[in-house]
């Protein structure tokens, strides 16, 4: 340790003082089946800034929840000050003085700020709350570490970045030490990005210790003393900040995808069926979400985006199917006009849709399987005569989608519910698919399904694909993109920053590097490929 | 054998709803027990009160077609997820309404009668649609706005009673009797062969033809549920309003039109407290009465063809109650308590675990052997 004055923030502390957080071969295993961490090991020293990187569904948040105490790993150790501790709830880890900031704030949205920093812990006085003493706390805690809020602010009319601010310092006010904070730049505007990093650089110079999740590598450099790449539920290496170069990281995060064969012939190009142009949206919180996007889809391809979920392409997909309006620009599809239309005006133009979460919107789950089969098309002949509902052709159809589409059930009048992911997928993607779409745009459409259902989906799309269908596929697993597309666009943060016409010679190391940000085509270039 | 009967789940519903009710109907005892000199007198009262004489019986029934009516009513709201308490007010303008024509329209009774019921179901329909119209446009909860709409009914229906219909200078709040022309028929056909029921109810028990009208909008309300395009989109509202809108149905028009409908059956439930019950429009007409049909609705699990079966029983539950009042020393409030607790039994969801636990374990059996290829870890998705 170099004489006098404190340590140097860091790796370098390594040596003489145990980690304060210590995970060793973590391995956690949903009661869906779902592994989440196989083997992680990962460490934290007191006095830094670490950040936790890697694509959704890495484990990452699996992992901050096992420290913070809301889920128990199925093995593994975890030490906090080089003691093991067994946390049964996150209480007691907010006891062991770690606190977490989630994605989604947890606050009481009628109660005020300095209410909401003292729950739980209020200053009382016969059973009643002690206003003045809560505001003036809040106060003082807030000037300490630099979190400017308004401690008599409603939290339902604060901005975003006041709420995050308000539950860091509801975190401290519990006595945290460590901090972790997971994805907290996500919901915030590049301004309130920088108030955050200096908030956590004045966190970490009073003595705590700050973990932060996120994607976006330049803020990783930017604020970070150590970083950890986690990739599919394992931890890929730590390192210190300045050794990292963004390109290493981007390598370390996309990793060598496993290319699946599929069969498929060679695209035939048709007519343009979609063209979207200079589709922007920003969202209710002022977050420029989707930024002069523009692209067209023609018949008989695989338009595939590739991109770390998040930048974008949920809202993309919801703008295109009509379930989000857009900010501005125009969506054409064979030259009618379907941004800003309804759902069902959108359908009527011939686009079908897989949507992202199956179970939020793509099912009802205790309605029938034939019932879920028919949400598009009831209204009309031959499901419809008169004035009712002919049910003897909504079970015939259905009888002969469910063979069609290999769906397991004995009966199509059984709710949804009754089927395991793969099959509900495929009620799905039968709905979808007998649509006769000439447009298809399909949301992750494999995502949390077995192999044999995964296979059956990816065939189908493909299908689709050579006999004419234009597809745009957005999905989070790379290797899908890649494998199944003809033509890849890349997107970071609202933007196009690639399009890969070949996408069976493209490296997805090249492409991570699109994905990330760190490189972009030049505007010419791409509106060629476009 | 018996365990496949077992198996299906009209089976289990009644099952379960008849251990509800006994092990309810031995606590109500316990109760009485507790509070009464002569318990077995007064439970018996309780118990078989309504099929002592044929004027009980008779409240029993027309009491059963009011409930049926707002059953129907609440269960075509709640089928589409939402909440509604605004029978009250659908009731009371349709009564009113219904009254005033019943009383003031010169026709002869086969125009008025309809007249008087369509006029009902109108107001009913329109009054309806105004939450559903401020739940779906502006968001406005719909507790809290049919509450408010409840209120602005019952004052409307005071003031056109006190100020335009009451007898001038008569000294209570109550319009003259109906017209002959304004009162629902017996159910029983005047025709020479019945001559002797049909005498023996008009005169004890008088059940109207509404009965028969409700046993139609029975039929007609699952018919729309089950059968038709509205009721589809009713049903997939309720049951993903997500999966509703992505799919294309106009969520917010399913809306209004959810509260609308059910305004129509509530409306008609308010005519028949008029025109049938009580032959003339007093204040309070809605009392004790307004939100039973809720109870009605969570008892036949929003399901239009049990909403029938389940009124006769709770209305049967609150007869019997009526009469256990009046014949024994069991006050009211504990036969009140009595009733809550049967109601509680039977509907709440977690009741008798044991035999819940049993059914969900034989449903994931069921599932088990259904998806063979990968069971377990996908279940639910």
């Amino acid at each position: 340790m170099p004489a006098g004055g404190k340590p140097p923030a860091g790796y370098l502390m390594e040596v003489c003082v145990p980690p304060i957080i210590e995970l060793k071969d973590i391995y956690k295993i949903y009661p869906n089946g779902v592994m989440a961490n196989k083997g992680v090991d990962f460490s934290v020293n007191a006095g830094e800034i670490h950040a936790l990187v890697g694509e959704n569904g890495a484990g990452k948040s699996t992992l901050m929840k096992i420290i913070y105490g809301m889920e128990k790993p199925t093995e593994g150790k975890v030490f906090v000050e080089g003691v093991e501790r067994h946390f049964n709830s996150s209480r007691d880890a907010i006891d062991a003085g770690i606190g977490m900031v989630h994605q989604n704030f947890m606050l009481v949205p009628s109660f005020t700020v300095a209410e909401n920093i003292v729950l739980g812990q209020e200053p009382t006085k016969n059973g009643l709350l002690k206003k003045r003493q809560a505001i003036d706390e809040t106060l003082q805690i807030s000037q300490q570490y630099g979190l400017r809020v308004d401690p008599e602010a409603i939290v339902d009319t604060i901005n975003v970045g006041m709420r995050q601010r308000v539950e860091i310092l509801k975190a401290l006010y519990r006595g945290a030490n460590i901090l972790i904070l997971d994805e907290p730049t996500a919901v915030l505007t590049p301004q309130e990005t920088q108030e955050l990093f200096s908030a956590i650089r004045k966190l970490v110079d009073q003595g705590k210790t700050v973990v932060f999740i996120t994607h976006k590598l330049r803020e990783v450099k930017e604020v970070s003393d150590r970083v950890t790449v986690m990739r599919k539920g394992k931890a890929i290496g730590t390192l210190p900040t300045e050794e990292a170069t963004r390109e290493s990281l981007a390598r370390m995060m996309v990793g060598r995808e496993v290319l699946m064969r599929v069969d498929k012939p060679p695209s035939e190009r048709g007519r343009k069926v979609m063209e979207v142009q200079n589709l922007s949206y920003v969202d209710e919180t002022g977050r420029r979400v989707l930024n002069n996007v523009s692209f067209n889809i023609y018949a008989g391809e695989i338009l595939g985006i590739a991109g770390v979920e998040g930048n974008g392409q949920t809202e993309l997909v919801e703008i295109l199917t009509g379930l989000r309006p857009a900010t501005s620009g125009d969506a054409l599809v064979n030259g009618n006009p379907v941004l800003n239309k309804t759902p069902r005006e959108v359908r009527m133009a011939k686009v079908s849709h897989i949507p992202e979460d199956r179970l939020t919107n793509g099912l009802a789950l205790e309605a029938s399987i034939n019932e879920n089969l028919i949400v598009d098309r009831y209204f009309r002949s031959p499901f419809r005569k008169g004035t009712s509902i002919d049910y003897k052709t909504v079970r015939d159809f259905g009888a002969q989608s469910i063979k069609e589409y290999g769906i397991l059930t004995p009966d199509g009048d059984l709710p949804v519910a009754s089927l395991s992911g793969g099959n509900m997928q495929k009620v799905i993607v039968a709905r979808e698919f007998t649509s006769d779409p000439e447009l298809l745009i399909a949301a992750q459409p494999t995502r949390g399904i077995d192999v044999g259902a995964t296979e059956f989906v990816r065939e189908q799309l493909v299908q689709k694909r050579t006999e004419g269908t234009a597809v745009l596929l957005v999905s989070a697993d790379l290797g899908e993109v890649m494998s199944l597309s003809d033509r890849i666009i890349a997107v970071y943060e609202g933007e196009i920053t690639g399009v890969f016409p070949d996408a069976e010679s493209l490296g997805e190391e090249e492409l991570g590097l699109y994905m990330l940000g760190i490189k972009k085509q030049p505007a010419e270039e791409m509106e060629v490929l476009l | 054998m018996i365990r496949k009967l077992y198996m299906k789940p009209f089976v289990r519903e009644f099952l379960r709803i008849l251990l509800a009710i006994t092990i309810s109907l031995g606590l109500g005892f316990i109760i009485t027990l507790l509070v009464s000199d002569d318990p077995v007198g007064a439970y018996q009262a309780f118990l078989t009160g309504p099929l002592t004489r044929i004027n009980r019986t008779g409240e029993w029934i027309k009491e059963t077609i009011t409930l049926t009516l707002l059953g129907l009513s609440v269960a075509l709201v709640f089928k589409a997820n939402l909440f509604s308490l605004g029978q009250e007010g659908q009731m009371l303008l349709g009564a009113l309404v219904s009254g005033s024509i019943s009383l003031f329209v010169p026709l002869p009774a086969i125009l008025r009668i309809p007249l008087a019921l369509i006029a009902a179901m109108v107001v009913g329909y329109l009054f309806g649609a105004l939450p559903g119209y401020l739940k779906a446009h502006l968001n406005a909860n719909e507790i809290v706005s049919t509450l408010m709409l409840n209120a602005i009914a019952l004052r409307l229906y005071d003031y056109f009673l006190i100020f335009h219909i009451k007898p001038e200078g008569a000294g209570y709040n109550a319009s003259d009797f109906f017209p002959k022309e304004g009162i629902l028929p017996t159910f029983i056909p005047n025709v020479p062969f019945l001559a002797e029921a049909y005498e023996l109810f008009s005169r004890r028990a008088n059940i109207t033809i509404m009965l028969y009208i409700a046993i139609a909008v029975v039929i007609l309300t699952w018919y729309v549920m089950y059968r038709t395009p509205y009721g589809y989109e009713l049903r997939m509202l309720g049951a993903n309003s997500k999966f509703a809108s992505y799919g294309g149905i106009n969520t917010k028009k399913t809306i209004v039109l959810a509260f609308a409908v059910s305004g129509i059956v509530s409306g008609l439930a308010g005519a028949h407290l008029g025109m049938g019950i009580h032959e003339k429009l007093i204040a309070n007409i809605t009392i004790g009465i307004a939100f039973e049909g809720i109870v009605v609705a969570l008892l036949a699990r929003n399901n239009p063809i049990a909403v029938p079966f389940a009124a006769l029983a709770y209305g049967y539950l609150r007869a019997g109650a009526d009469i256990m009042e009046r014949t024994s020393d069991v006050s009211r409030e504990m036969v009140l308590v009595i009733q809550a607790i049967i109601i509680l039994l039977v509907t709440a969801e977690r009741v008798l675990p044991i035999i819940q636990q049993r059914v969900n374990a034989a449903r994931a059996n069921n599932n088990l052997s259904m998806n063979s290829e990968k069971p377990a870890l996908e279940e639910g998705g």
